[in-house]
């Protein structure tokens, strides 16, 4: 299990150093997800599964899908097919795809061993207990949490406006003028 | 049930968020949206006596103490001087207004979390919960550039500030295994060990950015100058209020906090921010950079009192955050109602205030009375307040730092003196920056002479804050 959990970390780190090094966003993302899937993976030889699993569907899945889509709509046009086919070249994705094997070869290799309740120490954290503690002595964070993302939403959507406000008319200062004259 | 009481004005505070978010889906009216969250300030700062009665109260996540009563009292109170100056702001702004309210109401939660925290997720989430609706209220006249470009450069040096944080507490959780504060402190054991000094000193850069301390100073200025009046009023008085209120209530209790090492990198923060706060501050020919600066230097003011952080550290502390918080709220509230009339942009160039005198005699009078007390001129709070750094400083043989204080108070005097100057000179052209005609009437007026009175009282009869801090100083020493 601990070499599970550094091999996934260095797959996790060497993925990171692609992000921050990569020109291309596509390619960055790529990598993104590779160290993502890396870190869910460490959480899972850490013996919490249920952040793992919240790692991969979350993150992984749902994010990043998202953030790849995004950044593929926003250059679409003609140039955008050869740009694909270019992309489509091994020295592109072979890096993320060597690293994704690696995290592959941990993974099945832990599963080989059989019993998947195999953690480094301590007890496997399971979904209900995540559960019970969030609901119970923690409920006070989640509910800051709901104000957390409460105002992270008002402030997008006021600053996401698309019609700033209008100009106002030309005689407002006049009572500050008449005073002053 | 004692549960509830204890967090009654988070309750109330995030009930009122959710009502003004309520009421403005369904209609929006400037007037009332103040009015509920006026009225819900209020009831939350009338429910800390409830709380007074059920105090200490202690669970994993908060601990709702003297000093926690002390910290949300200030926070509720900047909160309900910002939600008034706000509605006199607002009042000309064109474009949705009721916004406004619903993030100062979060943002004020944020600080209520912050000063009752003991647990580093409490601090945590209290931290982004004050500066995630600031980011908003920053850049809420986004139309102006730089109005955005404070919001934005918030947000970015925020996140990086957090980012250290967050390091931090997994290097102090990393050899403790614990993330409240009493077990933090028992594994750390004594002196605090490599992993939890490392710990303790990437928190310090974290609250250190949000308290504007000097190598993490380089937002001040802008942000305060980009930002809307009520929103830097605010992130003057409210957020810096609740982030030293956790710093004190670290330096108190945490080990980590207590090594030799820690205190000199905090002594040298206080001489380095008292210093070039006021020497940059010398320069400026903006009134909102100038309190920026100014605000920089009176951290390093206050950081004396956590270096020493013994005897009447906390007293001393507790009272130069009154007076501090007293003292800034009047300054911003004449700067923002000077500049509720404007259309492009805050009135913020000393220019403006050329002659304000001869045109508002009161409103100067009020800014003049502020001024004074930033400086430290007897019989206002100021005053007060420094002669405790100075009294704790000397007697803690802090010479250093005492040394520093007073040239940085010499040299604090000739640029509030500037400005004051500047106020009073005889303007011969027009004026475009003004505060409307009745602004005495009117609520934020109202809120402004309150607390330039309250500066002259507190100057004059200190006693009340006194005999209070001196209360969370035998509580807490």
């Amino acid at each position: 299990m601990e070499i599970a959990f550094y091999l996934s970390g260095l797959v996790a780190v060497l993925a990171t150093l692609g992000v921050i090094s990569n020109t291309n966003p596509v390619h960055a993302l790529l990598y993104l997800i590779v160290s993502l899937i890396a870190v869910a993976l460490v959480f899972f030889s850490l013996g919490a599964p249920f952040a793992g699993a919240l790692e991969i569907i979350v993150y992984a899945g749902a994010i990043m899908v998202l953030f790849v889509f995004v950044v593929m709509m926003l250059n679409l046009g003609e140039a955008v097919v050869a740009q694909e086919r270019a992309w489509l070249r091994p020295r592109t994705w072979l890096g993320p795809a060597l690293l994704a094997g690696v995290l592959l070869v941990t993974l099945v290799g832990t599963l080989w061993r059989g019993d998947i309740g195999l953690v480094i120490e301590g007890e496997t954290l399971t979904a209900k207990a995540v559960g019970t503690l969030l609901f119970g002595p923690w409920l006070l964070i989640v509910e800051l949490a709901a104000i957390l993302l409460l105002a992270a939403l008002v402030t997008a959507s006021h600053v996401g406006r698309l019609r700033p406000p209008e100009k106002p008319p030309t005689d407002r200062e006049s009572g500050a003028r008449k005073e002053a004259s | 049930m004692t549960y509830l009481i204890a967090l009654l004005p988070l309750i109330l505070v995030c009930a009122t968020a959710v009502a003004v978010m309520l009421g403005i889906a369904w209609q929006r009216h400037h007037a009332s949206t103040v009015l509920t969250a006026v009225v819900g300030l209020n009831l939350a700062l009338l429910s800390l006596v409830a709380v007074h009665q059920v105090a200490p109260f202690e669970t994993l996540l908060v601990a709702v103490d003297g000093l926690a009563i002390f910290g949300a009292v200030l926070v509720l109170v900047s909160t309900l001087a910002c939600a008034t100056l706000a509605h006199a702001y607002l009042e000309h702004y064109r474009g949705p207004r009721e916004e406004f309210y619903l993030l100062l109401l979060c943002a004020a939660a944020g600080g209520l979390v912050l000063v009752s925290s003991r647990h580093m997720a409490t601090l945590f989430f209290g931290l982004e919960l004050l500066s995630m609706p600031l980011y908003g209220m920053l850049a809420y006249a986004f139309h102006e550039r730089r109005s955005l470009e404070a919001g934005i450069k918030y947000l970015v040096l925020s996140a990086a500030a957090t980012a250290f944080l967050l390091f931090g507490m997994a290097l102090a959780y990393a050899q403790t295994g614990r993330l409240d504060l009493a077990g933090l402190t028992a594994g750390l054991g004594e002196g605090g060990g490599a992993w939890g000094l490392a710990g303790a000193g990437l928190i310090l850069v974290g609250l250190g950015f949000k308290l504007s301390l000097v190598p993490f100073h380089l937002w001040t200025p802008d942000v305060y100058e980009g930002g809307p009046g009520p929103a830097a009023t605010f992130l003057a008085s409210a957020s810096k209020v609740a982030v030293v209120i956790v710093l004190l209530r670290l330096v108190i209790e945490s080990p980590a906090f207590a090594h030799v090492g820690v205190h000199q990198i905090l002594a040298v923060l206080a001489f380095a921010s008292m210093l070039i706060g006021n020497l940059l501050a010398l320069t400026q020919a903006n009134l909102k950079r100038l309190l920026g600066y100014s605000s920089i230097a009176h951290f390093g003011y206050l950081l004396v009192a956590l270096v020493v952080a013994e005897g009447l550290a906390v007293e001393t502390a507790a009272v130069y955050l009154v007076m501090y918080v007293v003292t800034t709220l009047g300054a911003f509230g004449v700067v923002t109602l000077v500049s509720s009339r404007d259309i492009s942009g805050d009135a913020a160039a000393l220019h403006h205030y050329r002659g304000l005198f001869w045109r508002r005699p009161y409103l100067t009078a009020v800014l003049t009375v502020a001024l004074l007390s930033l400086a430290g001129i007897p019989f206002t709070a100021g005053f007060i307040g420094k002669f405790y750094i100075v009294a704790l400083g000397v007697e803690a043989g802090r010479w250093w730092l005492v040394g520093g204080l007073i040239v940085g108070s010499a040299i604090g005097l000739y640029y509030y003196l500037r400005v004051m100057v500047t106020l009073y000179l005889v303007e011969p052209g027009m004026q475009r920056h003004d505060a409307p005609h009745d602004w005495g009437t009117r609520a934020g007026g109202v809120v402004v002479l309150g607390l330039a009175a309250l500066v002259v009282l507190l100057g004059v009869y200190p006693t009340p804050i006194i005999e209070w801090a001196a209360a969370l100083g035998v509580a807490h020493g």
